[in-house]
């Protein structure tokens, strides 16, 4: 395989000092929650994988109205790379946030509206992920995933509002809580510094993720051409 | 008196949680490459057999 280029060795450096830096903030930075004492931690990892889950797919949204323009193969390499990234994230969340839900709500898992439009938006990527798995044709598979890429989409923003819509238990990290909510708390200058440092540091590990990705499918559409090309010999 | 709750055991779990399924998922990432290498190989082989 061709030797990851010289910009993407810097992009995994840079992501895992990154990591090292936010993990470090997280355990010996940010002060104890008084309410919900260390668990309340698993917020500043939680909510950046459920951000690097939204812009995945946004990523995928993206990259599916430029295949549908031009045509171009590497958009449709793109989409699905970013749906696998979001998915792992979007697993993430939901496995994370469920095991803080369980000292500060009481319960592993509640039908919420967040929580249930979350998943709602899990298993339609994961859908997404099967009818790629069911189009033999790569340029109908391609065509298909776009569309779907982009209609899919509208799960997102009902999944984001869901907690400023509806009356929810979740807790609303930018903005005002509902009455309802339950383990919210206030954002202290060094919690908030390390909230949004992890988010950067997110952003960073999604582009060095999809980079990474995408390297590898470039390696799987070698082997697709050499195996055609032997076929037709 | 200090009444925050004991919850390090949920927050282990969950970093684990949060560190391990990306280390998975970059995990598979190796197995797909190496894969990918062989099938390589294995095309390459056959068709250096067939020109000979």
């Amino acid at each position: 395989m061709e030797k990851a280029s010289r910009n993407l060795q810097i992009l995994n450096v840079l992501t895992i000092v990154l990591l090292v830096i936010a993990t470090a903030l997280v355990f010996f930075y940010a002060p104890r929650e008084r309410v919900m004492g260390d668990v309340q931690r698993i917020f500043y990892f939680h909510v950046p994988s459920a951000w690097v889950g939204f812009l995945a797919f946004l990523v995928t949204l993206v990259a599916g109205i430029a295949y549908l323009r031009t045509g171009s193969r590497g958009w449709d390499r793109v989409g699905y790379a970013s749906v696998e990234i979001g998915l792992v994230f979007t697993v993430m969340t939901i496995v994370s946030g469920s095991i803080w839900a369980r000292p500060a709500w009481n319960t592993w898992w509640t039908w919420d509206p967040r929580l249930t439009t979350y998943t709602i938006l899990a298993l339609i990527y994961v859908a997404y992920m099967m009818l790629r798995q069911g189009v033999e044709d790569p340029d109908r598979r391609a065509r298909f995933a776009a569309v779907y890429g982009i209609v899919g989409f509208i799960s997102v923003p009902i999944t984001f509002f869901s907690i400023r819509w509806w009356r929810t238990i979740h807790p609303v990290v930018i903005g005002s809580s509902s009455p309802t909510a339950e383990g919210g708390f206030d954002m202290t200058s060094p919690m908030r510094l390390v909230f949004f440092f992890s988010l950067f540091t997110f952003t960073v590990l999604y582009f060095c993720f999809l980079a990474n990705r995408l390297r590898l499918e470039r390696l799987a559409e070698r082997v697709e051409q050499l195996k055609a090309r032997w076929l037709s010999a | 008196m200090d009444q925050t709750p004991n919850t390090l055991n949920y927050m282990i779990a969950g970093y684990v949680v949060l560190f391990g399924l990306p280390l998975l998922y970059v995990v598979s990432w190796l197995i797909r490459q190496r894969n990918l290498e062989k099938d390589i190989d294995v095309i390459q082989t056959i068709a250096d057999d067939q020109k000979k």
